[in-house]
């Protein structure tokens, strides 16, 4: 999905948790995640905490889309 | 480490009076099974069934497999850590039931259980159409949680299992295997011109219901780290899976892990077997990193030439098998990958997850993908209904080609994924393109 999406001109994020999947499959613009079960949050964390991590996430996904990459780039922080 | 295995031929499974093995006979008191696993209050109700070779027997919702086998000699016992003390196990004289098999059934997760055909094209694709097989179906009391409920259905296996074992304790085998593993440095002297080879065998640990269990330790809380093979023999490693039938190790699979038994016939005359390197699958990026730097750190300080690497379910652990691959390959040591595919219904998909150059030889169990008719049964052992049929992974509810999986006359569609130990990635199966 994310190369088809990208040969259409529209740049893609891949939030995976499985990076190197992702670095296999051909994705561009990585945001490595939580972890399989529960990508984008955390149910260890209270409710509060998990909220900032999912902003945390969303943002880094934000900022990866608008951020120029010469090739497969993995957004660590 | 010392190992020998006697194995006592079991040919026939009767229900009787009295629980024996005599002239090659099981004979098991119903009774007093269903009282060792009502013991459990989890438990709701249970029954067994006996299913053998050739006959018209559908066996479904399938859990795990487990051959019955009792310590007779050496330290430990049956599953050390889980139904016995943890003391180490893989020594002295163990004696199987070769040829019976206890078999779980029972709607856990319901998709993720599988089928066992006694006969048909269906029993082609299981080992376990070739066992004779004493099934367990239990339900649990209403309310009980998904994980309570496979942890009963475990313990409840491993106890029928043990109990059957044990009436092999004082018969005198057919046959017996020797299997020795001497230590690093014995080894080295005894065949100093042998390649060093060992085993990485990956267990499926991704959690919710996807565990396997070593020594009672559940294997996604550990790191990677070794064992004696014979040790897996003696019930060391068991499962605790919910997950595809089809590519899970079963019990019975890690007690007779072909892999094993394989690099022992080949010890002191081809390879020297050094050992076995346990490692797991697990959920998060930094514990698959995490493990496969310890299964190749392991490996070069084993100092080996080569080693063989067995996978376990399928999906994200490709990317372990994959990065244990080219990790030990980059220490320069040489490996082999042994997995299964999903390569699509028209085998044109491609086959893993993840891939690598370093990836070179590779053995696979078939494409799991692989549509299949399986013929109605005059019986049914468990439950074959739409809520399990249709739902299992590998099976449809309404597939645009092949409608649902269960059809009218009781026959069912599905891929291959469905059934009990198909595409098993440690090669105990006998699928072949040739």
């Amino acid at each position: 999905m994310v190369k088809e999406i990208e040969r259409a001109g529209i740049p893609v994020v891949h939030i995976c948790t499985v990076v190197p999947i992702s670095l296999t499959v051909g994705a561009n613009r990585i945001v490595p995640a939580i972890a399989i079960p529960h990508p984008l949050g955390n149910p260890s964390l209270g409710k509060d905490e998990e909220k900032t991590l999912r902003r945390s996430l969303l943002d880094k996904a934000l900022k990866a889309l608008s951020t120029e990459v010469s090739g497969q780039t993995v957004f660590e922080n | 480490m010392k190992l020998e295995l006697g194995y006592i031929f079991i040919k026939d499974i009767q229900f009787g009076n009295v629980s024996k093995v005599e002239g090659g006979v099981l004979y098991v008191n119903k009774d007093e099974l269903k009282k060792l696993v009502m013991e459990d209050t989890v438990i709701a109700s249970v029954d067994f069934d006996i299913a053998k070779p050739g006959e018209s027997v559908r066996i479904t919702p399938v859990k795990d497999v487990i051959e019955p086998r009792v310590k007779v000699e050496g330290t430990g016992a049956m599953f050390p850590g889980m139904l016995n003390k943890v003391e180490t196990v893989g020594n002295g004289k163990t004696h199987v039931l070769k040829g019976a098999a206890v078999v779980t059934c029972g709607k856990i997760v319901g998709f993720q259980e599988g089928i066992i055909d006694m006969s048909g094209e269906g029993a082609k694709y299981t080992p376990f159409s070739e066992t004779l097989n004493l099934v367990m179906v239990a339900d649990p009391v209403e309310g009980t949680k998904q994980h309570d409920h496979e942890k009963a259905i475990r313990m409840a296996g491993l106890k029928v299992a043990a109990y059957i074992g044990e009436l092999g304790k004082n018969v005198k085998a057919d046959e017996y295997h020797t299997f020795e593993t001497p230590n690093m440095v014995e080894g080295m002297k005894l065949y100093p011109n042998l390649p060093r080879v060992a085993y990485v065998l990956m267990l499926q640990t991704q959690g919710l219901l996807h565990d396997t269990y070593v020594y009672g330790v559940d294997m996604k809380q550990s790191i990677s780290t070794l064992i004696y093979p014979t040790e897996i023999m003696d019930g060391a490693i068991l499962s605790g899976n919910c997950v595809s039938a089809c590519d899970k190790n079963t019990t019975y699979h890690h007690q007779n892990n072909p892999v094993v038994h394989d690099m022992f016939d080949a010890h002191g005359k081809t390879i020297n077997f050094v050992g076995v390197i346990i490692t797991n699958e697990n959920v998060y990026l930094m514990d698959k990193e995490r493990s496969s730097d310890w299964s190749a750190k392991m490996a070069a300080m084993l100092g080996l030439d080569g080693v063989i690497i067995s996978q376990e379910g399928f999906g994200n652990p490709d990317t372990d098998l994959i990065m244990n691959c080219k990790k030990i390959e980059a220490k320069g040591i040489k490996t082999v990958i042994i997995t299964d595919e999903y390569a699509g219904r028209d085998g044109k998909s491609q086959s893993l997850a993840d891939a690598d150059v370093a990836a070179n030889a590779v053995v696979t169990g078939g494409n799991a993908n692989e549509v299949i008719v399986l013929g109605s049964m005059k019986k049914i052992i468990g439950k074959a209904d739409t809520t399990v049929v249709n739902t299992i992974a590998g099976g449809f509810g309404s597939d645009p080609v092949h409608g649902a999986s269960l059809k009218d006359d009781g026959s069912i569609i599905v891929e291959i994924q469905a059934i009990t130990g198909a595409t098993n990635e440690l090669g105990f199966n006998k699928m072949s393109a040739r």
